[in-house]
């Protein structure tokens, strides 16, 4: 993977990889990037927005230092304050079950926003945190509503875009409660793929940010369960995995695995 | 599965059983309320206690901390079911919906202020017209706004249900619903005859609704509830026949079985609907019991009035447990004392009052842009009206009534006290509806879709209307 490939995806320069001093430029972990120049405004919140509006919405956007790998952004009960828009990293959300469980919930890749399981009753329902470094813009939900008063585009282009997050998260769910092991693990690696092309990055190769461990505890299957699905994927030539290194090598064929129509 | 459904004619008509039950039906047949509420809302006034009732508001207690139910009516319709009689606008009109929730926004902040912000919600319906009328980024942001306002629950025993309009949703919304917290969905469905569908404007071929209700299903939704019609205009025995058919092949949780009440004089919709194409009384007598006897064939359990759930649904427990109740959205769980409902034409039932906003959507608009809460008529329930409202809801949601029980509670004798009442259920009891015993009335089997006739005698109300608006026709009580 190229180098620049790599700085796009966000997921391999760590602060740590290049030494806790040294300073990377451009680095995609800047906190300094407004919403005019950064390059996820055309999938983000700014979308619907001219470009005074999206100054206005950058003054009420907080961006602090990155998160570290498993840092959280917040916790299950935490009352939920605003929503946050991944700039760099990947993040993953999680419950904890009531035997004390861990219980993956989602992933969330550079672009999208995450934290709006809080609007159902206004505490966060469940926790997230960091897969690798990761930056995060934060988007306080009084701000956000003020500005939305006096920018209806906004406040409509919000509501969309979250019940957008909010019925793939769901039919997501549905999809991996009800299929086989091939189909699940075969829709996980095409939603991250699709999501990769929406962001303008290869659909086709990427590198998975989680774990094996992850992946089986959200998709339902055991680690070896998801490790056996990858060889028979290698084996039927449809991906090539190489420890998180993932490409595509056969798109249709994958659609097939995940039974989805293509 | 349905081998057992009975030959249109044959066997519904003709075997004494059915005969007898036919002969009741007609006998039965009169005019009376759904008892949704006890006083019913044409008792309402617009010189109600208002001001006892804020006053009583203002005062902290436990009233202030009580699991509440919520109810949102959305009154927008694209367009118009000849039959219907509910409030609603019909409009397609750009920006409606976005005038309405801008003032339903005020309300419900309002509204939480005065009622308590953090009172556990344990239901929530959205009802209409049509809930679906608003888009998936307005219905995201409704829920949103209640949940700024209420403590809505994440709790699996959590009943927040909402009216669906099949023609209005399509996979994306129904996995939205599920995302913002809804766990019961209510399909309108009234018939599957495309013929009946056409005469009251309303298509929705079954090809369409049987792939939506699969996709419900396959959200893990815990109910799901169809609304049938009967009385419709080109209804028979034979469309009636298929459409049971196909909704006991869907398999819902829940059948709500309502009877059409032709009033074209009252529902000016009601006036593009010919009188000469309706079912004959007898028709829909017939037509009535079909439902009755094809759905109890397919396993569902007859709990009262025209409703009908599978044997392990949550109502069927309920029933058995005497933990139903009725309000406004017919029956449910017993969860919440207190109803309060938002919007235009929404009835709220809380403490010892009844409160209905605006039925006039200007109206509405109005009084809340002048930062007044926005209802206009309402009743205090009196001692005598919870004592009546105790034995009506008990034989409704209960089937029986303690007399023992009540007789405690309210300090009463009640064969003293409610001899004429008593006097006019012996020719019931006489017909196998119910039961008189000593400590207990109890409605029968053959009883269940009487429900009303048997509590009209404790109407007090029926005799002497007091509401302030000429008294209503009610629809047939079967």
């Amino acid at each position: 993977m190229s180098e620049s490939l790599r700085e796009e995806l966000g997921m391999t320069i760590r602060l740590a990889d290049a030494g806790e001093n040294s300073v990377l430029k451009p680095c995609v972990h800047d906190y300094q990037v407004s919403c005019g120049n950064c390059r996820l405004n055309s999938i983000c919140l700014p979308l619907a927005l001219e470009s005074d509006d999206i100054a206005q919405l950058d003054d009420i956007i907080q961006r602090s230092k990155p998160l570290q790998k498993s840092q959280h952004l917040y916790r299950e009960g935490d009352i939920f304050r605003s929503v946050y828009a991944v700039r760099s990293g990947a993040m993953k959300a999680y419950k904890t079950t009531d035997d004390g469980r861990e219980q993956v919930t989602g992933f969330y890749f550079p672009g999208e926003i995450l934290g709006m399981d809080g609007i159902s009753n206004n505490l966060h329902a469940s926790s997230a945190k960091a897969l690798e470094t990761a930056a995060v813009c934060e988007i306080p939900f009084t701000s956000l509503e003020k500005l939305s008063s006096l920018m209806p585009n906004l406040q409509r282009h919000f509501f969309q875009l979250m019940s957008r997050e909010i019925t793939e998260d769901q039919q997501l769910i549905t999809l991996l409660s009800k299929n086989s092991a091939d189909e699940r693990v075969a829709s996980l690696m095409l939603s991250i793929s699709t999501r990769n092309s929406k962001r303008k990055l290869s659909a086709t190769q990427f590198r998975l940010p989680m774990s094996r461990v992850d992946i089986g505890n959200y998709l339902g299957l055991t680690v070896e369960t998801v490790s056996r699905v990858f060889s028979r994927m290698q084996k039927l030539e449809v991906l090539r995995v190489d420890n998180k290194e993932i490409k595509i090598l056969d798109v249709a064929g994958l659609q097939k695995m995940a039974n989805v129509g293509g | 599965m349905n081998s057992i459904i009975p030959g249109p004619e044959a066997d519904l008509a003709s075997s004494p059983a059915h005969r007898v039950e036919m002969e009741l039906a007609a006998k039965y047949a009169c005019e009376g309320p759904r008892y949704t509420s006890y006083p019913t809302a044409p008792q309402f006034r617009q010189d109600f206690p208002a001001d006892q009732y804020l006053a009583w508001q203002q005062r902290d207690g436990d009233h202030k901390r009580a699991p509440l139910s919520l109810y949102l009516h959305l009154p927008f319709c694209r367009d118009i079911c000849y039959y219907c009689a509910c409030n609603k606008i019909v409009t397609r009109q750009k920006g409606v919906a976005r005038q309405y929730l801008d003032r339903l926004q005020r309300e419900i902040e309002q509204q939480s202020a005065l009622v308590g912000r953090s009172r556990p919600i344990t239901q929530m319906h959205w009802g209409g017209g049509t809930p679906t009328y608003l888009d998936n980024a307005e219905i995201t942001e409704l829920m949103h706004t209640l949940a700024s306002n209420f403590r809505l629950l994440d709790k699996e025993y959590r009943e927040y249900s909402i009216e669906i309009d099949p023609r209005t949703v399509d996979h994306s919304t129904i996995a939205l619903l599920k995302g913002v917290g809804f766990n019961r969905i209510s399909l309108g469905i009234q018939d599957f005859d495309p013929q009946v569908q056409r005469s009251v404007n309303r298509v929705q071929p079954y090809e369409t609704v049987a792939p939506l209700v699969d996709h419900i299903r396959s959200h893990h939704f815990r109910s799901l509830s169809f609304d049938l019609i009967y009385g419709l205009p080109h209804q028979d025995r034979h469309t009636m026949q298929e459409t049971l058919q196909k909704v006991s092949s869907l398999r819902p949780d829940r059948i709500a079985c309502y009877n059409y009440a032709h009033l074209p004089e009252r529902f000016s919709s009601q006036r593009a609907i010919d009188r000469l194409t309706l079912p004959s009384p007898e028709e829909k007598l017939l037509l009535q019991q079909m439902i009755s006897h094809t759905l109890q064939d397919a396993g569902y359990l007859h709990i009262g009035m025209d409703h009908y759930v599978l044997p392990e649904d949550e109502l069927a427990l309920a029933l058995r447990e005497g933990r139903l109740q009725r309000n406004f959205q017919g029956y449910s769980l017993h969860m919440a004392d207190d109803l309060l409902g938002l919007g235009v034409s929404a009835i709220s039932q809380i403490g010892d009052f009844y409160l209905q906003n605006t039925r006039e959507i200007a109206d509405y608009y109005r009084l809340v842009d002048a930062g007044e809460l926005p209802f206009t008529r309402g009743c205090k329930v009196t001692a005598e009206d919870r004592l009546r409202r105790h034995i009506i809801m008990s034989l409704i949601c209960d089937l029986r009534l303690d007399i023992g029980d009540c007789n405690r509670q309210f300090g009463i004798d009640f064969k003293a006290k409610f001899p004429g009442e008593l006097a006019s259920l012996i020719p019931m009891a006489e017909d196998g509806l119910l039961d008189i015993g000593d400590g207990e009335i109890t409605i029968s089997h053959r009883g269940r879709p009487f429900l009303r006739n048997i509590c009209m005698p404790f109407d007090a109300y029926l005799s002497a209307h007091r509401g302030d608006q000429p008294p209503p026709r009610f629809s047939a009580t079967i």
